[in-house]
């Protein structure tokens, strides 16, 4: 039986199609999920996965703006909402200063003026709060930042007003779209997660990839498109300490294309092995893959 | 037909967070309250609409995402299906019940009050039970969760001392004034004096021989948890060579993670070398990851079949670079227990500090103070 929802579901997944993302349908549902509960959603995965992709994606489909936090070790709240433009503050001073008819305003007012929103550098996330239309906010990688900013924004997330000490409380004029990635670097804590959908991507099986190739690489050949991922497939089986991402599939489709090769086969493990460095990214990964193991993999796509 | 078999979709459906919860999820009561009717309002009928929303609503972490289907698939499936996960988990549970502590999973689903008083006197039995007793599945998930725990606690110490040490951050007033005479003396660009902060690392050494064999294992849960919530921790483990570890405990999916430790413990043999393994660890890895904020903590029985002047150089060698070196013994808290064995006796005069770790209790004791002294 098909419900109304279900139907919501596959409309959407359409239209994050055309705008170039080929999603799950339970990717698709938890989005729908954000936009009726106005919930954060909290996207794990290894790196590579298409886990930004997902906000920039949600932004265009949506028309609004996407503003990304990019989040790393020593992100203080400073950074992140908002700051003092000091240098103009103090300019502003001094003006004042020469401006000879001092009384004439009083200093209340004067001192209001200083602290005013002309003199505020708005950061990622009170830029957020204070548009017009609700724009997507991005907080990538929030694994990276420390706990303290982590605590931090769970605050903004659950009232969704800044509080600054000289200018006041500023309130959410409209409520973004919240998408935070993790890498899992490190464990997030409980109370971000009780508060999240949560999303755990995984690579894409042979159907999707080759989907994702086939949109963002037309001009591979289907049979060619069919080998590169077949054989990308084939890696990510293997133990390596970095897999390859979907942008690596990418990336390693256009070397190949560049290099003029139109079959993997197991002849041209020679010319396969010069493209590799778009697909195997560490040293040691790069030992794991002699002669043979190309001409194995290339064999068997 | 008509009300009552909808009713009692409904009633299975309200029962379902408490089946994930016995699967190990940790979702609160409340909060799956609130996921309920959020998935209710997506239509309860339409099965896999069902699946996807409570999937986002009800997991918190890659693992529970990864066990979701099969569980969903366990529950809601027509009954023959459903009914053969539980049964098999109840018969687990009568079976483990002739060990000591219990099963909580053999409980029925509904007594929920029963519960948090169990898990409060178990708490307790497993905290000082020796790790050499703690064979079962479901004890190691456990102790995995309390490890867990101490390790959060450890991470609470160390913020409130970078908040502390934090607290001020200081103008660089003559630089100021300096660049100030450009701008007729307003000080227009602050320069601020950079703080020197090095953090304080533990660095882990595991003992994974044979005669470590039961301990050890909660010793790489220990680390990974540690891994986990304090950033700068770095494990070995050592047999007859030292090897580096914490790529494989960082692993994202526990199980993987796991398995790549049993890979790597399982390619040696022969009697344990402590000596020759830190004189290893001295000479490959010590000057990247020993600085004068480490702690080395040596996690060990001490039962060495090297030379004990070796082990005697490497440890006052080490004793130099690190800022504490400190022996976690399992056996130590056995009563009657001595360092009389040649690996302890060389050990001894270098050593920082020679601590019990047999059970989780001992652990508990020793690894806030140590956290403390970095500072």
């Amino acid at each position: 039986m098909s419900s109304q929802r279900a139907l919501d579901i596959a409309v959407l997944q359409r239209e994050l199609a055309r705008a170039g993302y080929i999603a799950e349908p339970s990717l698709a549902a938890a989005l729908l999920l954000m936009r009726d509960l106005a919930r954060p959603l909290l996207l794990e995965g290894d790196a590579g996965v298409g886990k930004t992709e997902v906000a920039k994606v949600l932004a265009e489909i949506n028309r609004t703006r996407l503003i990304r936090l990019q989040c790393y070790e020593g992100l203080d709240a400073h950074a992140a909402m908002y700051e003092w433009n000091y240098q103009r503050q103090l300019l502003a001073i001094k003006l004042l200063e020469h401006d000879g008819q001092a009384g004439a305003k009083d200093l209340a007012q004067r001192e209001q003026d200083i602290f005013s929103e002309r003199y505020l550098l708005k950061r990622p996330l009170l830029e957020a709060i204070s548009g017009e239309r609700p724009p997507v906010l991005l907080i990538d990688e929030i694994d990276r930042a420390d706990a303290a900013f982590e605590a931090y924004l769970l605050e903004l997330l659950s009232d969704f007003q800044i509080t600054i000490p000289e200018l006041g409380t500023v309130r959410a004029t409209s409520r973004p779209l919240v998408v935070i990635t993790s890498n899992g670097t490190r464990e997030l804590s409980d109370a971000l997660r009780r508060r999240c959908l949560y999303q755990y991507i995984d690579y894409p099986d042979y159907e999707k990839e080759l989907a994702i190739v086939r949109q963002k690489a037309p001009e591979a050949e289907a049979k060619l498109a069919q080998q590169i991922v077949a054989f990308v497939q084939g890696v990510r089986r293997m133990e390596l300490q970095k897999k390859p991402g979907i942008a690596e599939t990418l990336d390693w489709t256009a070397a190949l294309l560049r290099m003029g090769i139109s079959t993997i086969d197991i002849n041209g493990a020679e010319r396969i092995m010069d493209t590799l460095s778009a697909l195997i990214k560490t040293r040691d990964d790069r030992v794991a893959f002699p002669r043979e193991v190309v001409a194995r993999l290339a064999a068997a796509s | 037909m008509g009300a009552a078999p909808q009713l009692r979709a409904a009633d299975r459906l309200g029962r379902f967070p408490g089946f994930l919860r016995a699967n190990g999820f940790g979702i609160a009561g409340g909060d799956a309250v609130q996921a309920l009717r959020a998935a209710e309002r997506t239509g309860v009928l339409d099965q896999s609409v069902l699946r996807w929303s409570l999937k986002a609503l009800l997991c918190r972490r890659g693992d529970e995402w990864r066990r979701f289907d099969e569980l969903f698939d366990a529950w809601f499936l027509p009954a023959n299906r459903w009914q053969r996960p539980e049964r098999r988990e109840a018969a687990d549970g009568a079976q483990s019940d002739a060990h000591p502590g219990g099963s909580r999973e053999g409980e029925k689903a509904d007594d929920e009050d029963l519960r948090p008083r169990r898990a409060a006197s178990r708490e307790e039995v497993l905290s000082s039970a020796d790790f050499s007793a703690l064979a079962e599945r479901e004890h190691a998930l456990e102790i995995e969760a309390l490890m867990r725990r101490l390790a959060r606690q450890l991470k609470h110490i160390r913020l409130r001392r970078e908040a502390r040490a934090r607290r001020g951050r200081r103008l660089d007033l003559p630089g100021t004034i300096r660049r100030s005479v450009a701008s007729g003396g307003t000080p227009i660009h602050l320069l601020w004096r950079n703080q020197r902060s090095e953090r304080p690392r533990l660095v882990l050494l595991i003992d994974v021989s044979r005669s470590m064999v039961l301990y050890s294992f909660f010793y790489l849960r220990l680390a990974r948890a540690l891994a986990n919530e304090l950033d700068d921790v770095h494990s070995f483990i050592f047999h007859t060579r030292v090897t580096a570890v914490s790529q494989a405990l960082h692993d994202s999916d526990p199980w993987r993670a796991q398995e790549r430790l049993h890979l790597i413990a399982q390619g040696w043999a022969g009697g344990t070398r402590i000596g020759e393994s830190l004189a290893q660890f001295n000479r490959e890895h010590a000057p990247r990851v020993v600085h004068g904020r480490t702690a080395v903590l040596i996690l060990s029985d001490g039962y060495d079949t090297g030379e004990p002047q070796q082990l005697s150089d490497a440890l006052a060698q080490l004793r130099r670079r690190a800022r504490r070196l400190v022996w976690i013994n399992p056996l130590s808290n056995r009563p009657g227990y001595a360092p009389t064995c040649q690996g302890m006796q060389a050990a001894m005069p270098h050593l920082d500090l020679l601590a019990p770790g047999g059970d989780l209790a001992s652990l508990r004791s020793v690894l806030p103070n140590l956290i403390e002294t970095l500072h």
